[in-house]
């Protein structure tokens, strides 16, 4: 369990690919903040129930803080910085979760974030649920998919909001002669 | 007094764009080269003497730079002070930020690991060997206070911190003459602010640098970086334990994940983290890891009150007695037995009550240390005095609200000194509960009771009054309180040669917005356009003095007021400068979006001069600066607040209460409040709704717990559940606006405000749902099985055979 031998670990992280030494023990959460400098992703309780540590990978949400380093071998990770800001030669379009940057611009509107550490995890989260929903979700289901992202200082309601607009207008255009 | 519709005021946030892409940094983003890692070796133990620490294995293992125990802490460090150390008689204790013979709590510090990274510091925390002589807990209220219970502190006679005592009129003794008299226990559980980011610093005591004087062969700079409300507090009492000048020290604030109050108060681990650096020589990081939080993050809240309540027969209380007592933990925070205190000037909220009597008392017990938390003592002190009125409704067989209406506080009144020793400032507090109750009317909530208990479900609607002092001064009467600590608060303005204006606060950013809300006070003041101005935070060297730093709602009224006055001073400087350049006298000036017109805006094609060309003019070009004019534009404020201004409002919370489970849900929430001036209304509305949420966590789902050995049973998001989004209802907010007297910035406080009454209201709410009348809810947070138990005993009985 301890930390003297450590493994090369490879993996594409928002697109890049990157090789570094990490101990077994390693979470994923540690490697990207400590060893990729990726600090955009938060870790608030390092069990798995506050959400703050969420990234994307291979296409799906999970809890970097519950996943060793190791186990994202040859995996594609996709932390805030990338999904905010799309790498060189990239679309948003191409990216796990296209519309992260307008959910990102409806909290803002909506003031549905205060201190901030848990948006990044927030956003992966609520752009995977209405990235998922393809735009048929009420305001109860947004509220049940959020059940695994904590905020503490918002009262959730400039968040949910978000998630509305932002996804709703999606099945609004799509319902809409083109 | 108008509500605020003003929708230009609803400016984005400054804050938000790096925060959204991760790019903000918090204090755990942050590490200098070269830094070691801390971890702190905590007691699994409520009471026990420590009869010896082996750190031996733990100081050989690899990476191990030190092992600290409390006895390396008092050769480099004094005992903690204690911020309200205020009460007559109010017991001392000469703790040191590491327990040194006895621990106190569960997660008291007993050594600290600096290693090179913070696993290698884990491995070697579970090498400290410790030997403990166990002592019995002291957990209950009852038993502490026993003749032969254990002495938490052997020092003192027994494990009362402090008994204050405060009344009006003829006190409790008025209770005899009048003709209708309710008595309640009321019980509130233990919660805590439980922000999501823990709390952490960076220590750097290097041992030379710029700024340190000549001063050889002393030990250098200490610069700390710290996730605290009140980085010029933390300095002092750094300054003061460590034994350098305040000046010798740098507290730096980074981004906030969230303070309500737990990061108010100062604690030990910043004080070992700075030695460690003495220590090692190197920069030392420490960071709170989650269990740690709930053991070492202050708790609040835990209080037992007895209350009483007279009135006549028509309804008109004439006598109030609340004897409040506080759960402290095994050491006395940063705020003393503050939080408790505070009942005894606030205890009867909103109401006029000639005779009123409070107690509140302190009592130590084997739990970690009570401190702030949002709302502080007001939470507590509300639900005695509301907890009492809707008991004195049921006992008169009248409506809540209308009995609240005949005893609150009139606009006439205004000022109004409630007795004891609060004058409530301004407002109409009736028709702020007369706008809640005919809001929710209107928008259809007693519909939807009737038609959900059309259907068999248990839906009720409850109301409730606050009161909350706000912006915490004057600095002379805390002084004479007696605190060492003023109320005031510094801010400087400066306009620059471009024309740009920077604020400087010593107020905190912790998600309540002060980067947007004080420029938009700046701007407003100034005539600047919004853009132009910046607000600068979070270090001590750069950025002015506030005394008490951010927390009891400080940042509109105190900050406010500061940052008003320097823009207004700095305002009289442009004029003189434009009036100059234009040869146009100040009195035939104006400004808007940072341009000087000859004239208004409107009449004056051409003549006006731009905030860039006043910037040039005394930065640069200074040949066009008038003769009595010095180079630059700078201004300097210090408010010091005349009285606490008094924030109030109503609250309305609609709820179920399952009728299988006995689980009570929120569905819908709606508050009137009256901040004064209102300077964004998003953030004003966000502060309301986060406040409301954190307390409808501790209402229904949170509770710290301990079994009777001291052990804490939640330490994990799973056992403590704080609210998550789909526990939260739709809210919604209307604002009255009564200016506060002699408040420069025309605001109230109201970071703390959704707090105050959401238990009274969803207690109320609770009853107006169940059978059985009012005020038959004593203790909160609510049981499921206590409200089931009501629900099965109201239900008709099912015949034997059908």
């Amino acid at each position: 369990m301890k930390g003297d031998d450590t493994h090369r670990l490879s993996m594409s992280v928002n697109g890049r690919r990157v090789v570094i030494e990490v101990e077994p023990r390693t979470t994923l959460a540690d490697a990207l903040r400590e060893q990729c400098g990726l600090t955009g992703t938060k870790v608030g309780c390092e069990q798995g129930s506050c959400g703050a540590c969420t990234v994307m990978h291979d296409g799906q949400q999970i809890r970097s803080c519950l996943m060793f380093a190791v186990q994202a071998q040859d995996a594609e990770v996709w932390t805030i910085e990338g999904l905010s800001n799309p790498p060189a030669g990239q679309q948003a379009s191409e990216l796990p979760l296209p519309k992260l940057p307008d959910l990102a611009s409806a909290l803002k509107r909506n003031h549905g974030l205060q201190c901030g550490f848990c948006t990044p995890g927030m956003l992966i989260a609520g752009a995977a649920l209405g990235h998922a929903a393809s735009g048929r979700l009420d305001d109860a289901e947004i509220r049940e998919g959020l059940s695994g992202n904590i905020c503490r200082c918002t009262g959730y309601q400039g968040i949910v909001q978000s998630i509305a607009e932002t996804f709703r207008a999606e099945s609004t255009d799509s319902e809409a002669p083109s | 007094m108008t509500g605020d519709h003003d929708e230009s005021k609803r400016v984005l946030r400054a804050e938000d764009d790096g925060l959204l892409d991760g790019t903000h940094r918090f204090i755990d983003d942050l590490e200098p080269r070269g830094t070691l890692h801390l971890a702190m070796v905590r007691s699994p133990v409520a009471h026990a003497r420590v009869l010896s620490i082996d750190t031996a294995a733990a100081g050989a293992m690899p990476g191990v730079h030190a092992v600290l125990t409390g006895r390396d802490i008092a050769q480099h460090a004094s005992p903690t002070p204690i911020g309200w150390n205020h009460i007559a008689g109010q017991r001392q204790t000469q703790s040191l930020a590491m327990a040194t013979d006895k621990v106190r709590y569960v997660g008291h510090i007993v050594a600290a690991v600096v290693a090179a990274t913070r696993a290698a510091a884990e491995d070697a925390v579970e090498a400290v060997e410790i030997e403990y002589d166990l002592l019995p807990a002291v957990m209950d209220l009852d038993a502490a206070r026993r003749d032969d219970a254990p002495l938490l502190h052997e020092s003192w006679p027994d494990n009362v911190l402090a008994v204050d005592q405060h009344s009006s009129g003829e006190g409790r003794a008025a209770l005899a003459s009048a003709s209708t008299i309710v008595d309640l226990e009321l019980t509130i559980g233990r919660a805590f602010g439980c922000p999501l980011e823990t709390r952490g610093v960076i220590a750097d005591w290097g041992l030379a640098g710029p700024g340190m004087g000549n001063r050889s062969g002393s030990v250098g700079r200490l610069v700390v970086d710290l996730n605290s409300q009140s980085p010029n507090r933390v300095r002092e009492v750094l300054a003061q334990v460590l034994g350098v000048s305040v000046s010798d020290i740098l507290v730096r604030v980074p981004a906030i994940g969230g303070g309500f109050g737990a990061k108010a108060n100062y604690y030990g681990e910043e004080i070992i983290t700075s030695i460690a650096s003495k220590v090692c020589g190197r920069p030392v990081k420490y960071i709170e890891d989650r269990y740690e939080s709930f053991v070492a993050t202050s708790h609040a809240r835990e209080a037992h009150l007895s209350v009483s309540i007279g009135a006549e027969s028509d309804g008109t209380v004439v006598a109030f007695r609340n004897d409040v007592v506080g759960t402290l933990g095994g050491e006395v925070s940063s705020v003393g037995m503050g939080p408790v205190w505070v009942s005894t000037r606030a205890g009867i909220g909103s109401y006029q009550v000639p005779n009123a009597d409070i107690t509140t008392t302190g009592v130590m017990t084997n739990r970690t240390p009570f401190g702030s938390f949002r709302g502080w003592g007001s939470p507590i002190a509300n639900f005695g005095i509301e907890r009492a009125i809707d008991a004195l409704a049921n006992q008169l067989s009248v409506d809540p609200v209308e009995l609240r209406l005949k005893n609150m506080v009139r606009p006439d009144q205004m000022p109004f000194p409630n007795g004891l020793g609060w004058r409530l400032d301004s407002g109409d507090y009736p028709e702020a509960l007369r706008r809640a109750r005919s809001s929710v009317t209107d928008a259809g909530w007693f519909d939807e009771v009737d038609g959900a208990r059309a259907d068999g479900r248990f839906v009720g609607v409850g109301f409730a009054n606050f009161v909350e002092a706000t912006g915490v001064g004057n600095s002379r009467k805390m002084g004479a309180l007696p605190m060492e600590q003023g109320g005031f608060d510094e801010a400087v303005v400066r306009m620059d040669s471009t024309g740009t204006v920077q604020v400087f606060t010593g107020q905190t950013a912790m998600g309540q917005g002060i980067e947007t809300t004080l420029a938009q006070v700046c701007a407003l003041e100034l005539g600047a356009t919004l853009d132009d101005v910046r607000v600068l935070f979070g270090d001590t060297d750069s950025c002015p003095y506030t005394g008490y730093g951010t927390g009891g709602c400080r940042t509109a009224p105190v900050a406010g007021s500061s940052v008003t006055l320097a823009s207004r001073d700095l305002r009289a400087q442009v004029l003189d400068v434009a009036s100059s350049l234009l040869g146009v006298p100040v009195a035939d000036l104006t400004i808007s979006d940072s341009t000087v017109f000859a004239g208004t805006p409107f009449e004056s094609a051409g003549e006006h001069v731009t905030f860039a060309d006043i910037g040039m003019a005394a930065y640069r070009k200074l040949n066009r600066l008038p003769e009595h004019h010095s180079p630059t534009l700078h201004a300097r404020a210090v408010w010091d607040p005349v009285d606490r201004t008094i924030g109030y409002g109503s609250v309305a919370v609609m709820v179920e209460v399952c009728a299988d489970t006995g689980i009570t849900t929120v569905l819908r929430y709606h508050a009137v409040d009256d901040c004064g001036y209102v300077v964004n209304p998003a953030i004003v509305d966000g502060q309301i709704m986060g406040a409301f949420a954190q307390v409808l966590g501790s209402s229904l789902m949170e509770e710290l717990r301990y079994d009777d050995d001291g052990n804490p049973l939640t330490t994990t998001f799973r056992d403590y559940l704080v609210p998550l989004a789909g526990d939260v209802p739709p809210m919604t907010i209307e604002h009255m606006e009564s200016l506060p007297p002699d408040v420069p910035s025309g605001s109230k406080g109201v970071g703390e405000a959704g707090t105050i009454s959401a238990m009274s209201a969803i207690a109320q709410a609770v009853e107006h749902a169940l059978p059985g009348g009012y005020g038959w809810i004593r203790s909160i947070p609510l049981n499921p099985e206590t409200l089931l138990s009501r629900i099965n005993a109201s239900r008709p009985q099912l015949p034997v055979s059908s």
